[in-house]
């Protein structure tokens, strides 16, 4: 039997951040953790994040992943790896397996930092091979460097179908629809629009009815759903894929807690069963805590804060913070954390469709929820969107209130004001003159941001754009102008490409387009019908 | 199929390439990578069949969490293909029940 004086299970992002912390203010703590390497799902998000710079905003997830990892080795953490965490015992004790020995730990205090497991849909056919969770779709293209198919169909909209969708997008595979049952969008609108302006289709009130193969899914079959949920015989479609992802949502992952005695509650809006936890994370067995997707589903971003919260915790519980100094940081932490736990995607506001204006005012868009992308007609509600001045000029078609503001730190010049509640809608100063530098349009997770020069001449506007693909334009090319849904709109010359270390592979493309376009070009594909 | 050069992620880092066999037939892949990867990358789908309904399974949460990937690996059945790092030589067989084809078939005659 060893002993230490924390005990966090799960080197995820929520574990690591805790005993990152904890070991920062003395403490002697182990971190055990099921897989052969750490940092949880973050090596699989290559995504740049949401939140302020506080929050590691506009950083891609891998590269987080990679920062937490040298900070917990400069400290000396110690995580165990390929160990698994059986059970835990009266008086804290842990039972460990790692090559087939199982090992006894106790601790005064354990943290569970376990995380979540992804919901799976069952449907027919839904065990033939090609039907593949989002997380492994991930894993298989970001880790392993392989394809998980060539023709994909998304079920689930969730930020997470969103993202993945655009992760496949990115490793060449082709997404022949995004699926949802219920008649919304439920990720971000900036991540649906960006997925949609490459002409992939999304299906809102369509559920899945049948995978199709014996040996291995050689179509999918999907059907509208009436409000009850039930598939409209008659409507069925049948599409041709390789690959059916399923991405349905999380679940927390509370098992050694509940195995631990803690007092369990099936709660909806964090995901399902979990921990009843004080305000600083303690379950109801004394010295067992909870942090990150076990306590509830939120963002790796939350589950970091989270993870630093209870950790400082621990750390006045055990005699290695003082009063004011736990004090201090766990108010800095929790109002981080308040940051990012607000507007319209709030844990608080989980499940809720009834939004029908942002916290400005100015209305919803309807066809951003049904289809992924909005219409000139409703982009025109956004003065950051109708924002017109001579030369270059930033567009800014960011229209639900969700915690980021990069745009904001990101203009040197001070265009661009989100304020000091990150949810809060980005707006443009008229008093401050763009230079056209691209930093706004790179930084921006959700490429939600164009810069736009109505005034280039001779009948002719520049639209600069986002773009995480390969090939990169080049300059002199000539393609065709794609709309937020990713159809043809006119030809399109590519006149500048910005790249840079600080951009960090969003590439900044400006292409040229009759001024009749300038409102619906948003995004760029090489060859195509000219003229 | 192999994502030879990623807008983000750049180049994979690989270990060596190594030979193994999967019922027999010569493969290749990298060393350290998931056997599952180095089999979806030759488009292997099927990696066993249930027990009782002998229906195909193949990769599903490539976490080692559902157990629907694993073969027969160096003898040893039941192995988790989606994280059991690809070393030289490995032989892999596609698991029947929890046995080997010639096994399964000697039992179910």
């Amino acid at each position: 039997m060893r002993r230490h004086e924390l005990i966090v299970i799960g080197a995820g992002p929520a574990g690591l951040s805790a005993a990152i912390e904890a070991k920062k203010a003395g403490m002697d703590v182990v971190v055990f953790d099921e897989n052969e390497r750490p940092g949880g799902q973050l090596f699989k998000q290559i995504h740049k994040f949401f939140g302020s710079r506080e929050h590691h905003a506009k950083v891609r997830g891998f590269r987080i992943g990679q920062e937490l990892l040298q900070e917990a080795e400069s400290l000396g953490v110690d995580v165990k790896l390929n160990s698994v965490v059986m059970g835990i015992y009266e008086n804290k004790e842990v039972t460990v397996k790692k090559d087939n020995a199982v090992n006894h730990y106790k601790a005064d205090a354990i943290i569970i930092a376990t995380g979540a497991a992804e919901n799976m849909l069952p449907f027919k056919g839904w065990d033939i091979p090609g039907v593949i969770g989002a997380g492994a779709a991930q894993t298989m293209m970001n880790i392993q460097g392989v394809q998980p198919g060539s023709k994909v169909l998304m079920v689930g909209s969730g930020n997470v179908g969103l993202v993945v969708s655009f992760q496949l997008l990115q490793a060449g595979c082709e997404i022949v629809g995004i699926i949802d049952a219920a008649p919304r969008v439920g990720g971000y609108g900036v991540h649906a629009a960006k997925v949609a302006r490459t002409g992939v289709p999304f299906y809102l009130s369509h559920t899945i009815v049948e995978a199709k193969g014996t040996d291995c899914v050689t179509g999918a079959v999907i059907a509208q759903v009436d409000d009850r949920f039930q598939p409209i015989p008659g409507t069925e479609k049948e599409l041709s894929v390789d690959t059916i992802c399923v991405a349905v949502g999380l679940t927390p992952m509370a098992q050694l807690a509940s195995n631990a005695t803690c007092d369990i509650a099936l709660l909806p809006q964090k995901g399902g069963h979990v921990a009843l936890l004080s305000k600083c994370g303690e379950t109801s067995v004394e010295g067992i805590y909870c942090a990150g997707d076990v306590a509830g589903i939120e963002e790796a971003s939350s589950a970091m804060i989270q993870g630093r919260s209870v950790a400082t915790y621990v750390c006045l519980k055990a005699g290695y913070l003082s009063e004011e100094e736990f004090q201090e940081k766990y108010d800095r932490y929790q109002a981080a954390l308040g940051q990012l736990r607000q507007g319209m995607f709030s844990p608080e506001n989980k499940g809720r469709n009834d939004f029908t204006v942002t916290d400005e005012g100015y209305p919803v868009s309807s066809n951003l929820l049904a289809h992924g992308y909005m219409t000139e007609d409703e982009l025109d509600n956004f003065p950051a969107y109708t924002y017109k001045k001579a030369g270059v000029h930033p567009v800014i078609e960011c229209t639900q209130n969700i915690p980021c503001n990069p745009c904001q730190d990101s203009c040197k010049v001070g265009c661009i004001k989100v304020g000091e509640n990150i949810t809060m809608l980005p707006a443009i100063d008229e008093e401050k003159k763009c230079v056209g530098c691209g930093m706004c349009v790179a930084s921006c997770s959700g490429q939600a941001i164009f810069l736009v020069d109505e005034t280039y001449g001779e009948g002719y506007a520049t639209v600069a754009f986002p773009y995480e693909f390969i090939p990169v334009p080049q300059v002199g090319d000539q393609g065709t102008a794609l709309d937020r849904q990713g159809k043809p709109v006119c030809a399109a010359d590519i006149v500048e490409v910005k790249k840079s270390s600080v951009m960090d592979k969003t590439v900044v493309v400006t292409m040229k387009v009759p001024l009749a376009f300038v409102n619906s070009a948003r995004f760029y594909k090489a060859g195509g019908q000219r003229g | 199929m192999r994502i030879i050069q990623h807008p983000i992620l750049g180049e994979y880092e690989k270990g060596e390439k190594v030979h193994f066999t999967l019922d027999g037939e010569d493969m290749t892949g990298f060393e350290g990578e998931a056997i599952a990867a180095a089999l979806k990358a030759a488009g292997i789908m099927i990696h066993r069949y249930t027990v009782k309904e002998h229906k195909p399974r193949g990769l599903f949460c490539a976490i080692g969490r559902c157990t629907d990937c694993v073969m027969i690996v160096n003898g040893q059945s039941n192995v988790r293909t989606c994280i059991t790092p690809l070393e030289e030589g490995m032989i892999v067989q596609t698991q029947y029940g929890v046995e080997a084809q010639e096994v399964w078939e000697a039992n179910n005659k």
